[in-house]
């Protein structure tokens, strides 16, 4: 796992500051089935290679971000506020 | 009646100041933190005015977030007053007995920081007035540069004298 996290209100930090929270996957709809439900609460992947997860900057800012990184590589591709994903669903 | 009496005791009563060549560490005395809580888009002059009207001082947290500081403890009425103004624009939580100040002042002030923490407290990059909250060892604190040489941690009341005690041990080369 990458050793510094740049977070888009804070700038790098150590990794220590974040707690991962999970898979960032595109929410269902309401009505979906109880299947596709069952899959976003339940099911993961486990991803070698490009992988999107939530971040909590829990010993900084406090926010939760949107971290893509490479679970091979350690790189890290992009960082954001997940304020700014907020809405998205499966098509 | 109660037999049990609600006592005052300052989180870092028992900790002296400590004063190395260069660099010292001084308690701050308990008085006001409030927590404003905005939406992500409030932007500090919209709130500035009113906090600054009861003398306190305003430091970034995160987005849409501050606290408001001041040396003296407020007084129920004046929290309230702030609180009613500050309404529309931002929520307000009283955290001036859950937050405890830390001076830690000198040219090597930086220097002792830098043991704990991974900001770059560089001039140019946390000038006078900058905040930022972030890991001290293990202990999250938020920091300002209030000073050129002073920096001023606001830490968890619970964790403030173990936060002292790790500032004692980080300052001791000065010593
Ligand atoms: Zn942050």
């Amino acid at each position: 796992m990458a050793s510094l996290v740049t977070c888009p209100h804070c700038g790098p930090r150590p990794k220590e500051e974040f707690t991962v929270k999970g898979a960032a996957l595109p929410r269902p709809d309401p009505d979906a089935s109880p299947e596709a439900w069952v899959d976003f609460v339940y099911l993961r992947d486990n991803p070698r290679g490009a992988y999107r997860e939530y971040w909590h900057h829990t010993s900084g800012c406090r926010r939760w971000l949107v971290i893509k990184r490479d679970t091979a590589t350690h790189e890290i591709y992009t960082t954001s506020d997940a304020a700014g994903h907020r809405g998205e669903v499966t098509p | 009646m109660s037999a049990y009496r609600v006592t005052q005791h300052a989180a870092l009563a028992d900790r002296k100041p400590v004063v190395r060549t260069g660099v010292s560490l001084e308690a701050l005395a308990e008085g006001t933190v409030l927590h404003l809580l905005a939406r992500p888009n409030t932007a500090l002059p919209e709130i500035i005015g009113d906090a600054a009207l009861s003398g306190l001082l305003l430091r970034s947290v995160s987005v849409g977030q501050w606290f408001a500081v001041g040396r003296v403890a407020l007084r129920y009425e004046d929290l309230d007053a702030i609180q009613q103004k500050l309404k529309p624009v931002a929520d307000v939580v009283d955290q001036s007995h859950g937050r405890v100040g830390i001076l830690v002042r000198g040219p090597h002030a930086t220097h002792v920081l830098a043991k704990g923490t991974a900001i770059d407290l560089a001039d140019a990059t946390f000038p006078v007035g900058q905040s930022s909250t972030a890991l001290i060892g293990h202990i999250a604190a938020h920091i300002t540069r209030t000073e050129q040489d002073a920096f001023e941690l606001l830490v968890l009341r619970g964790f403030a004298e173990s936060l002292w005690d790790d500032l004692v041990r980080m300052s001791l080369e000065f010593s």
